[in-house]
């Protein structure tokens, strides 16, 4: 589990690192936007070279993006498979029983293969670089507006970012409570499906009450630390905007003029 | 001298369960060391909760510097005891060592720019300073309940409980986090009253003074060294005499008094001749 590279954050030093959390996400989710009306070659070609760019301000090696994106091979083909022997229209490349390959639907299976890769690697190169915590502080300030229309905005923050402290835990104790069932005879991995079924129930409910009993304890020390209600609280991090922002914004709206323009083009 | 905390008349019992404790008084003078022990289920963390107002009294006060613990007076008793509980994942608030620091202080309304300065000096008295950046799952038990005792000290208590908070640790562990705890008695004296909840009777000879919880009652109230020479008694109440004392009453000559380890040591050394 622990070589997931996607959604984990490694520390580093690199260009990207110095950006505000809030500036990722934004660009983040206006690149993926944007990737959805993709439909020409020059529009991802485009597209690439940004992302391109974005990683190697990460400063990472190649060789972990493609392990990050090795777990999603599947997937991949999957998708891949689909649009590849499914999509009508002519000319028709290649022809066997009921399977046809047709040019629109190579052309598709390439699109989405490659919007899929690019959503993947940013997605990374975002978490990769910054940590959960930053993460959701960055969240909650982008959220502050919906403080308006009573969205408990802190509560929610502080709740992610406490559920992100104890997802290794829970992974660690997934793992104890497994082995401890394991050497039990239990076993998640043969019998029929129902029987696999009704083995999980025994790892669910230690887990669960593990979970439970974690959840009290922690809600007395918190309380115990003066906790009261997540608005009044001063903040440890400070997000703070910097150089490296208006950077990474002029060349974000730089490359969305130039996206929006080639699809206009076309 | 004052006392820290004053308890009178308590009685307090589960839902639905027989009252744990009944009458119960105990009076903690500032500046002192005292260790609880008890056996399982004796009612040593109900008491805990109890001063620190997780629970709730039936009948009786507690009161905190001359302060009785009410709902309005909660927050004020609640800044001057901090507490240290024995899971060491279940009290880690932040994602980093400096984040969980910073949650008490946050909670406080301490201003951000104050903070690092704060949390690097408590990381310094817990000799966690290099740990600051570290996420919480690697990190030892030891070193995790050292950055929960600092994340206490952030908030400047006059009185620190700590509830068996090195019951889960392996011995190097434990060793560290009793060095810190005489540490900082030393560096506050006076100012620092502690309240150590313990099985180890090793633990809880480092105190001024030992009371042994039984049926809700204070079974015993006094100086560790006259307590563990009783060893029949301690055993009867489901407890062990300390490795020393257990030693030196096996030996028929050795002087009928608590003996330290070094003491103990000495004492031996002087029987070859
Ligand atoms: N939340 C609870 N609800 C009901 N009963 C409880 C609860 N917590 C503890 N008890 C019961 O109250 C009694 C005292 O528990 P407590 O945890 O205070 O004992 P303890 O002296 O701290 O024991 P240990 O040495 O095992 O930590 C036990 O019999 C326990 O089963
Ligand atoms: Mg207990």
């Amino acid at each position: 589990m622990n070589n997931l590279v996607i959604g984990q954050f490694i520390p580093g030093k690199a260009w990207l690192y110095r950006v505000d959390p809030r500036t990722k996400i934004l660009v983040t989710v206006v690149y993926v936007f944007l990737l959805i009306f993709a439909n020409t070659w020059p529009a991802y070609a485009l597209a690439t070279l940004f992302l391109a760019l974005t990683l190697v301000l990460t400063g990472q090696s190649l060789e972990l993006y493609w392990r990050g994106i090795k777990p999603v091979m599947w997937l991949i083909i999957f998708t891949v498979c689909l649009q590849l022997f499914f999509t009508g229209g002519t000319p028709v490349l290649f022809h066997w029983q009921f399977l046809k390959i047709t040019l629109p639907g190579l052309i598709n299976a390439l699109y989405v293969v490659l919007r899929f890769v690019l959503i993947v690697l940013m997605s990374t190169a975002l978490t990769l670089t910054t940590p959960p915590t930053a993460i959701a502080s960055a969240i909650e300030s982008l959220l502050k507006p919906l403080k308006a229309i009573k969205v408990p905005v802190a509560e929610l923050a502080l709740m992610l970012s406490i559920a992100l402290r104890f997802v290794p835990l829970l992974m660690l104790e997934t793992d104890k409570v497994m082995k401890a069932q394991k050497s039990r005879g239990m076993s998640l991995s043969t019998g029929s499906l129902i029987k696999r079924s009704k083995a999980v129930l025994p790892l669910l409910i230690p887990l669960f009450i593990g979970a439970l009993q974690r959840a009290l304890d922690l809600a007395n020390a918190m309380e115990v630390r003066g906790f009261e209600s997540a608005d009044n609280r001063t903040r440890y991090r400070v997000l703070s905007f910097s150089k490296q922002d208006l950077v990474a914004a002029l060349g974000t709206g730089l490359f969305v003029l130039l996206f929006i323009g080639l699809l206009w083009i076309n | 001298m004052t006392n820290a905390i004053t308890i009178n008349n308590l009685t307090y019992g589960y839902p639905d369960q027989d009252p744990l404790f009944h009458d119960f008084d105990l009076e903690v003078q500032e500046g002192q060391w005292l260790s609880i022990v008890g056996h399982n289920g004796s009612g040593k963390s109900t008491l805990a909760k109890l001063i620190l107002g997780l629970l709730e009294a039936n009948s009786g006060t507690i009161s905190i510097f001359g302060q009785q613990l009410t709902i309005e007076t909660l927050a004020e008793a609640r800044a001057q005891v901090g507490m240290v509980f024995q899971n060491p994942d279940n009290q880690f608030v932040g994602a980093t060592v400096a984040d969980d620091v910073a949650f008490g202080l946050e909670n406080r309304q301490v201003p951000s720019e104050e903070m690092p300065k704060m949390i690097e000096a408590v990381l310094q008295q817990v000799g966690m300073a290099d740990f600051a950046d570290r996420e919480p799952h690697t990190l030892s038990g030891g070193q995790k309940q050292r950055v929960a005792l600092a994340s206490v000290l952030a908030l400047k208590p006059k009185v620190i409980i700590l509830d068996e908070a090195t019951a889960m640790l392996d011995p190097a562990g434990k060793s560290a986090v009793l060095q810190t705890l005489k540490d900082l008695k030393n560096q506050y004296q006076d100012q620092l009253t502690l309240i150590v909840i313990t099985h180890d009777m090793a633990e809880a000879a480092l105190a001024d003074r030992v009371v042994v919880i039984n049926d809700g009652q204070l079974a015993f109230d006094q100086r560790p060294q006259d307590l563990f020479v009783q060893g029949q008694a301690l055993k009867e109440l489901g407890l062990d005499q300390p490795f020393e004392s257990q030693l030196s009453q096996a030996l028929p000559k050795a002087p009928n008094q608590y003996l330290t380890k070094q003491e103990l040591a000495a004492w031996l050394s002087t029987l070859k001749d």
